[in-house]
């Protein structure tokens, strides 16, 4: 007990004394805060498209693909294709005995970036009322559902807050032919609300897809279970087609901003280094400007483990203060902010920054480590004063 | 034959410390002739730094006039003090201030470059002061390398360097053992017996006083009295 | 000894601060140079896109196809040198990850228009010559390991040949190098008609075609021939500047450039906080050193400038060495072939860049300890013993 009543002692001593270098601990403080902000807002930004993708797959879904096509866009299916695979076991039928399944259509047409006023790709996926059935928590916000056989689009709520050319009532032009906006829906924060939709038939004369279709999706009788699928593809050479769940499908697809974690990560190390050697000058100042008061506790009696204790504790908190600045500021700065970039789809998907406590934690711990290597170095120094200095 | 150096009169010097007003000197009037040798002694508080530090342009009267081989100074801009202290004044502190990352040498050239002289120049006249102060062989040393009176006479070195009329030294034996304070003040003596400087010394210690022409007692801003040698 | 002696002792006396300092500022011109290089390198596309170059899309997005016989319409148009047409295949060798930027090209005008590709008029007859034949960028070339005359398989993703497969064969008839350091030498590119003829969906589609137009104060009423030429037709045309279509592209994936930005400002706010602190700490250590130094008769002009070069050499030092950083990592990064990107360059305004920055950094952190110092009181600060 006698050892932690002296760390206790030359930390209050050494917090008491905080305010006399005042300055130079709050650039320690400031510069963690910063790179604990910049880390959180790779991460967040990595994490909130994450989300939003891997909250879109649902395991009850399978998605099929021509195989070897990656995405959506470069995928196609025939109507013959579609109509064989419709009988496979495993997929989920109506009260009428009918198998439950969506062939669906993905082109990409022009938007306008509300931000930078270009020209982006925006999804425009030709479907029909059972495949917005497929998609849970489809909902109307305004406007009305588009009509089979009608030129009507309806566009998804995220795609209308960040690109323009589809609000409500508006005419919009594709080659020859004029389409109206007569709906705006919400799928809860999924990338479906990233699109604009259309009746599949409609889209498949305007965009002279004959009567192929790209991909095709269908409610499993068993969640996650795609055996009877695989088995049908498989056993018939002509379905050069790719199953999976659809979880799994934008799984996939929601990795593909690990390359900007990585590089996030790569710049807040780099940058924390940047910090440390802050944290160590700090240190060592404080070490060194107090150098009568260790060595006279020494001299009392104090052990030099207290001193140790005492000058890492300093650190620690002094870079904790600054984590929990920065991850403060970039919850407030960056959690919910909108965004959007070019999906693996080759479309833009729109996601919102997401800071989730693991990445709060991440952030903490971080200025920790700081803190900790900052503070352990001098604290050795404080350790190894020799006693005579006290009274010199 | 005996020339006026420094000539104060009617010199006046008030400080505020809070509402308070406190007039160290309240017309004092004081001359130094050249080749004095004066030792100012007096209580803490006395004034006898503020005097010292008057008298090198440091510091400068609320009212009244200095005046330096009969040119007033107590009105001379900043820049204009620095390039008169250069010429004419060399400083002894109590605790040597010598720069810690330069070698004896370099510690005694700074004056040095506040002059044209060339670079060899000012190495022979580093090297002849401090053979005179006896540190021919310390010249590569650091301050944290020497002793306390060692410090000293690089300290006198560079006082000495650039040739000033005067020398003020404020408690020079402050900080020193008896032995080396006698040695120390001993080369004052001699740089003012045999080298014509003018030296002006503040100091509480009445043995070091000694050494000196004259001793002027220092109380509330006024000499009480006046020893001479 | 003169002053800039007196600046450089002060500097070194305390090694460790000195050291961290120094650590501080190389980490934030490392990351200012190497970041600038890569901004340079995504923004190269766009500079060096040519003047008199167009591009010609369907005007419902540039995925959209456009018909092959709007290639020769297009010939027509007045003020034009050159028009070929494009296909991106969506090519792949081996395994998906190993995507390619690969084009159907019109092999007999391709080069007319895309002439900032180099390589030989025998290599250039060569691939005109064979149906298979394709050109390689040095940098997609040293990616695989390929070379002249290999013979190599390349899958699709987007098409398959009449028979189901998705792979086609390919003879490397050259490989070409960009006419500048930071020319784009990443794409392959192989004749349209070996792909329309091969590929089983609905043929005589091209994707977009470059246009070359006879000067580019003509681009204006280039474009609006071409487009108006179309206009009412189920594929309607829209047709822009190079620079612009790349511009837009980029701004697709995100606001890279403000990411970037912000990253490089993070940095440098970082390093002036520290090293200012630093100077700050440095300078007040030193108070009674400076009133020496004015009682000795050191002018309060002389030692500002003194306080604030010895800033101002830190920074040089500190940036000197992450500018080297930088340069290194850069070579590092050129040469392991990992990148999608056209060559890393540390350009000349990039190494002023850093030089201004340099200064600004050693001003902003020596002019307070600067200002302190040449207002220092002799008085006040001796008598603090």
């Amino acid at each position: 007990m006698k050892i932690i009543a002296q760390i206790w002692t030359v930390m209050v001593m050494n917090i008491r004394s905080l305010p006399q270098r005042l300055w130079m601990s709050l650039a320690a403080v400031l510069a963690v805060a910063v790179v604990i902000f910049v880390l959180l807002a790779f991460l967040a930004m990595a994490n909130g498209f994450n989300q939003t993708l891997s909250g879109t797959g649902s395991e009850d879904i399978a998605i099929v693909t021509r195989d070897g096509s990656q995405s959506e866009l470069n995928s196609v299916i025939s109507r013959d294709g579609v109509n064989i695979i419709s009988t496979a076991e495993g997929i989920a039928k109506d009260k009428n005995g009918n198998p439950i399944y969506s062939a669906e259509l993905y082109v990409v047409v022009d938007g306008i970036k509300r931000t930078t006023g270009t020209e982006v790709n925006i999804p425009l996926r030709g479907i029909s009322s059972s495949g917005v059935s497929l998609r849970d928590q489809v909902t109307i916000i305004e406007g009305r559902m588009f009509e089979s056989g009608k030129n009507e689009l309806m566009i998804g709520s995220s795609a209308l807050r960040e690109f323009s050319g589809f609000e409500l009532g508006r005419e919009v032009t594709f080659g020859k032919t004029k389409w109206k906006v007569v709906g705006v829906f919400s799928t809860g924060g999924s990338v479906f609300e990233s699109e604009v939709w259309a009746d599949a038939r409609t889209v498949q004369t305007q965009f002279r897809r004959g009567s192929s279709f790209q991909t095709m999706r269908m409610r499993l009788a068993n969640t996650g279970d795609i055996t009877a699928l695989e088995k049908l593809i498989e056993a018939d050479p002509r379905l050069n087609f790719n199953v999976e769940t659809e979880a799994k499908y934008y799984a996939e697809q929601g990795n593909a901003l690990s390359g900007i974690v990585i590089f996030g990560w790569a710049v807040s190390i780099v940058m924390g280094a940047g910090a440390l050697a802050g944290a160590l000058n700090t240190m060592f100042t404080s070490v060194s400007a107090r150098t009568t008061e260790i060595a006279t506790l020494r001299a009392i009696g104090f052990s030099n483990t207290s001193a140790f204790m005492g000058t890492l504790f300093e650190s620690v908190v002094l870079s904790l203060i600054g984590g929990i600045a920065g991850t403060t500021l970039a919850f407030a700065a960056l959690d919910g902010l909108s965004a959007s970039t070019l999906s693996a789809g080759f479309t833009q998907v729109v996601f919102t920054f997401e800071l989730s406590p693991d990445l709060f934690a991440t952030g903490i711990k971080l200025a920790l480590a700081i803190g900790f290597i900052g503070g352990f170095f001098p604290a050795w120094r404080a350790a190894r004063m020799p006693v005579v200095k006290a009274f010199g | 034959m005996s020339e006026t150096l420094f000539d104060l009169k009617n010199v006046r010097k008030y400080f505020t410390r809070g509402a308070e007003e406190i007039h160290v000197f309240d017309g004092l009037n004081l001359e130094i002739e050249k080749g004095d040798f004066v030792a100012i002694m007096g209580p803490s508080g006395s004034g006898k730094t503020t005097l010292l530090n008057m008298l090198g342009g440091v510091d400068q009267p609320t009212d009244g006039e200095i005046s330096f081989s009969g040119d007033r100074i107590d009105n001379l801009s900043e820049g204009a003090l620095a390039n008169w202290r250069a010429t004419n004044i060399g400083f002894i502190f109590q605790f040597y201030n010598l720069m810690p990352m330069l070698s004896a040498a370099r510690n005694v050239e700074l004056p040095l470059l506040l002059t044209n002289l060339s670079a060899k120049q000012r190495k022979e006249n580093v090297a002849t002061a401090l053979e005179l102060v006896d540190l021919a062989d310390r010249t590569t040393h650091k301050p944290r390398e020497m002793s306390g009176g060692q410090q000293q006479r690089v300290a006198i070195a560079r006082a000495i360097v650039s040739d000033p009329k005067m020398l003020l030294c404020d408690e020079p034996t402050g900080d020193l053992d008896r032995e080396t304070a006698d040695e120390i003040l001993s080369m004052l003596q001699l740089l003012n017996r045999d080298f014509g400087k003018t030296i002006v010394m503040v100091t509480h210690d009445p043995l070091a006083a000694k050494y000196a022409k004259r001793i002027l007692h220092l109380d509330k801003g006024n000499f009480i009295s006046e020893e001479v040698d | 000894m003169g002053d800039l002696y007196l600046v450089f002792k002060n500097l070194t006396r305390k090694k460790m601060r000195l050291a961290l300092t120094l650590f501080a500022t190389f980490i934030a011109f490392m990351i200012f140079g190497t970041i600038s290089a890569f901004q340079s390198a995504l923004d190269s596309g766009v500079e060096l896109s040519a003047d008199d170059r167009l591009i010609t899309v369907n005007k419902i997005n540039f995925t959209q196809p456009l018909p092959i016989a709007y290639y020769n319409r297009v010939r027509t148009v007045d003020g034009i040198v050159e028009v070929t047409h494009l296909n991106w295949f969506g090519g792949y060798y081996q395994d998906p990850k190993n995507f390619l930027p690969m084009m159907a090209v019109n092999e007999n005008t391709f080069l007319k228009v895309y002439n900032e590709l180099v390589l030989t008029d025998e290599e250039e007859a060569a691939w005109k010559g064979n149906r298979q034949g394709l050109i390689v960028g040095e940098n997609a070339a040293r990616q695989y390991g390929w070379k002249k005359g290999d013979r190599i398989p390349i899958n699709s993703n987007i098409f398959s040949q009449k028979d189901g497969t998705t792979s086609w064969d390919f003879t490397i008839e050259a490989v070409y190098t960009g006419e500048q350091e930071q020319t784009d030498t990443s794409g392959l590119y192989f004749h349209y008609k070996y792909f329309n003829e091969t590929q089983s969906f609905g043929g005589n589609y091209i994707g977009w075609m470059g246009v070359r137009t006879a000067d580019p104060a003509r681009n204006g009423e280039v474009i609006k021939a071409i487009d108006d030429m179309f206009v009412n037709s189920p594929f309607e045309t829209e047709t822009v500047p190079e620079k612009a279509f790349n511009q837009a592209f980029l701004a697709q994936i995100g606001n890279l450039g403000l990411i970037l930005s912000s990253v490089i400002f993070a940095a440098f706010f970082i390093i002036l906080v520290i090293v200012g602190n630093s100077m700050i700490l440095a300078i007040r250590e030193r108070t009674s050193e400076i009133a020496v130094l004015k009682t000795i008769g050191f002018k309060s002009g002389r030692i500002f400038a003194m306080v604030l070069s010895e800033s101002i050499f830190l920074a040089l030092m500190g940036g000197g060495l992450g500018l080297l950083a930088s340069f290194g990592l850069i070579e590092l990064f050129n040469g392991s072939g990992v990148a999608q990107l056209p060559t890393l360059v540390l350009k000349p305004h990039i190494i002023m860049q850093s030089l201004m920055f340099m200064l600004l950094l050693g001003g902003i952190t020596g002019i307070f300890p600067a200002i302190t110092a040449q207002r220092l009181n002799i008085i006040s600060a001796l008598s603090r013993h």
